[in-house]
């Protein structure tokens, strides 16, 4: 009590100090919001491609497709334990992408057995997975919500866009299920079976050719997996086996994908240190001016302490705790706002559009930690300067 | 042994390549239950004596015994343990905290103390004697400069000490007011057997003492009893 009523006495003085550090606290959760959202998609990505080899056209191959025989070549391959055909499309073709955080809706055509062996396991909210029967479609958390589709409901894909040309096809999937949130790719995803995606991908050829080529002995890409639990340099020594072995394909070695994800991370994670840093530096000084001001004030009060029993550690302890409540308190309402900016702004992103925040427990660990933690060492050297006061001199301060 | 043993006391300060002999050597054997007056003139190491005897500072050279404990093998930490326990304060500008209220500050000395009884009540108790329980939840710039004082004294009892120092206690109210607070002081000495040192420039104050101790240049000038001081039951 006597601390709220030391921090109360002079109110000006500790809003200030507290807004100082409310600043700080509310950068950092914004900003680390926004970090801890992007982080998720690239760890989506992570989780995905360290956990298979991305087998597609040789360099130099105008044209993303591969005979569908050579994912029986691939599973000769020491080490292959399985391999999918892959084809993705654009559900909204010739929609005009804008700079988002999230990824643009794609259809994505694939054996339902796959899901069996990523590291990226779908998981259906609503419904059920694909079971290989042409026709059906599994949506994405955020693509349902953009065209209001649930379990039962029928939607053309692709989507027909306003200015489609005569010759547009696109076709009506039954939705079989959607997905639960991953906050990563497959919320943007429509998945739906081989057969349906060869079909789409006759669809997508020029008309002149499109009699000409049998879909159904082409793929886009596949998706080869090592036995279950295969590390990174194993599967990286899997791709290197593949482009050694097999002609006319080429195999990515998944480290290089994965890498190229966390160095996108790091930008986010170099942000969020640079807020912190601005906490750091805002909220640290206000704090630390306002206890050298109290220590200042309160030279007679720290004397008489000690005069009836106060040791030194006694009195530091008062003005670190004293110091450590400011930083909490700021903290507390900085992330509190901090929150309900993110929810005011996350629910007024429209549908079909990815959030753009994204808060965890750890960055409420790192916020409300971080303040106390500010707070806390920036009353050393006040709480260090009021313990150490000679308590004769202290107690005849003017 | 005597409560309180000062021997060959001294404090001593450089200030340049001057030596200042706040206090010089002093020797002196305090009772248990004495009530002594410390006067002199300012720099006559009046206060000095009283802050070494209170633990609060260290002493150039010298012994100095508070309940048979040498107190110069303490360390900073016993130090500051023996002053809550044995050793209460009293000063001329009351020294309460302005963010407390009456019962607070009483209390205030409890915190750094480890105490089973229960001290609000104590606290109350000592309210209670120095006629102040009408004013427990009051601040201390809500009171007179003679309630304030009788606040500081009792939160000088609060732990119940076997020695109370007081600096100047009357030297910041009006005459009445000194009068009442001496009369409270040789009530609390006659009732608990306390110790009270009690360093003064008023002299009617120091007639009321048991004993008168004057200093000059950091020396015992005189120390003499005094007979109509207060009346020992």
């Amino acid at each position: 009590m006597e601390m709220l009523r030391n921090i109360a006495r002079r109110k000006l003085r500790s809003v200030l100090t507290i807004s100082g550090i409310v600043i700080g606290i509310l950068a950092l959760t914004t900003m680390g919001a926004i970090a801890e959202n992007f982080n998720a998609l690239l760890d989506g990505g992570v989780q995905y491609y360290s956990s298979n080899v991305q087998v597609g056209p040789p360099d130099g191959q105008s044209a993303s497709l591969l005979p569908i025989s050579k994912i029986d070549e691939i599973k000769q391959v020491q080490g292959v334990a399985a391999a999918f055909p892959g084809y993705g499309f654009l559900a909204k073709p010739g929609s005009v992408s804008t700079v988002s955080f999230g990824l643009p809706d794609e259809i994505i055509a694939g054996d339902p057995a796959e899901n069996d062996w990523g590291q990226l396991k779908l998981s259906t909210a609503q419904g059920h997975y694909l079971t290989g029967t042409a026709g059906e479609v599994v949506l994405g958390d955020t693509i349902s919500k953009e065209f209001k589709k649930k379990v039962g409901d029928t939607i053309d894909l692709p989507v027909k866009p306003s200015d489609a040309k005569p010759d547009f096809v696109n076709h009506p999937f039954s939705v079989v299920g959607i997905l639960n949130v991953t906050r990563t790719a497959p919320d943007t995803f429509a998945y739906i079976n081989v057969t349906d995606g060869q079909m789409l991908l006759k669809d997508s050829l020029p008309i002149a050719i499109r009699s000409q080529i049998d879909t159904s002995q082409i793929t886009e890409a596949i998706d080869v997996y090592g036995p279950r639990g295969s590390s990174l340099s194993q599967l990286d020594a899997l791709a290197d086996r593949i482009n050694a072995q097999i002609t006319g394909v080429k195999a990515i070695r998944p480290s290089v994908i994965v890498n190229s994800f966390k160095s996108g991370g790091a930008i986010f994670t170099a942000i969020t240190t640079a807020a912190a840093l601005l906490a750091l530096i805002i909220g640290g000084l206000s704090v630390v001016n306002t206890m050298f001001m109290a220590v200042a004030e309160r030279v007679r009060e720290i004397g008489l302490k000690k005069a009836v029993g106060a040791t030194t550690r006694n009195i530091m302890g008062e003005f670190l705790l004293e110091a450590t409540f400011i930083g909490a308190l700021g903290g507390v309402i900085g992330y509190g706002i901090g929150v309900l900016i993110t929810v005011i702004a996350n629910g007024t992103t429209p549908p079909g559009q990815s959030t753009l925040f994204l808060i965890t427990v750890r960055l409420t660990a790192l916020s409300l930690g971080f303040a106390i933690a500010l707070g806390a060492v920036a009353g050393i050297l006040p709480a260090w300067r009021a313990a150490r006061l000679d308590p004769v001199t202290a107690l005849r301060n003017e | 042994m005597a409560a309180i043993r000062l021997e060959e006391l001294r404090k001593h300060y450089k200030r340049g390549s001057e030596v200042i002999r706040a206090l010089d050597g002093v020797t002196l054997d305090i009772e248990k239950g004495e009530f002594v007056a410390v006067v002199g003139r300012s720099g006559s190491g009046k206060t000095t004596m009283l802050d070494l005897v209170g633990l609060l500072l260290r002493p150039t050279s010298g012994r100095l015994f508070i309940d048979d404990v040498d107190t110069a093998k303490l360390s900073d930490s016993d130090r500051a343990h023996m002053r809550a326990l044995k050793v209460g304060f009293v000063f001329q500008e009351y020294n309460l905290l302005p963010g407390l209220n009456v019962l607070e500050n009483v209390m205030l000395p409890l915190r750094y103390v480890k105490k089973t009884e229960d001290g609000r009540a104590h606290a109350m108790e000592l309210l209670e004697r120095v006629d102040l329980t009408d004013r427990v939840r009051h601040r201390p710039s809500e009171l007179s400069g003679g309630q304030q004082q009788r606040v500081a004294i009792a939160r000088s009892m609060i732990n119940r000490p076997s020695l109370i120092l007081l600096d100047e206690p009357t030297g910041a109210v009006d005459t009445e007011t000194a009068d009442q607070l001496v009369a409270l002081l040789k009530r609390l000495n006659k009732e608990d057997q306390v110790t009270i040192i009690v360093v003064t420039h008023d002299l009617d104050v120091a007639g009321q003492a048991r004993r008168n101790i004057r200093l000059k240049d950091g020396k015992v000038m005189t120390d003499q009893r005094v007979e109509a001081g207060v009346s020992v039951a």
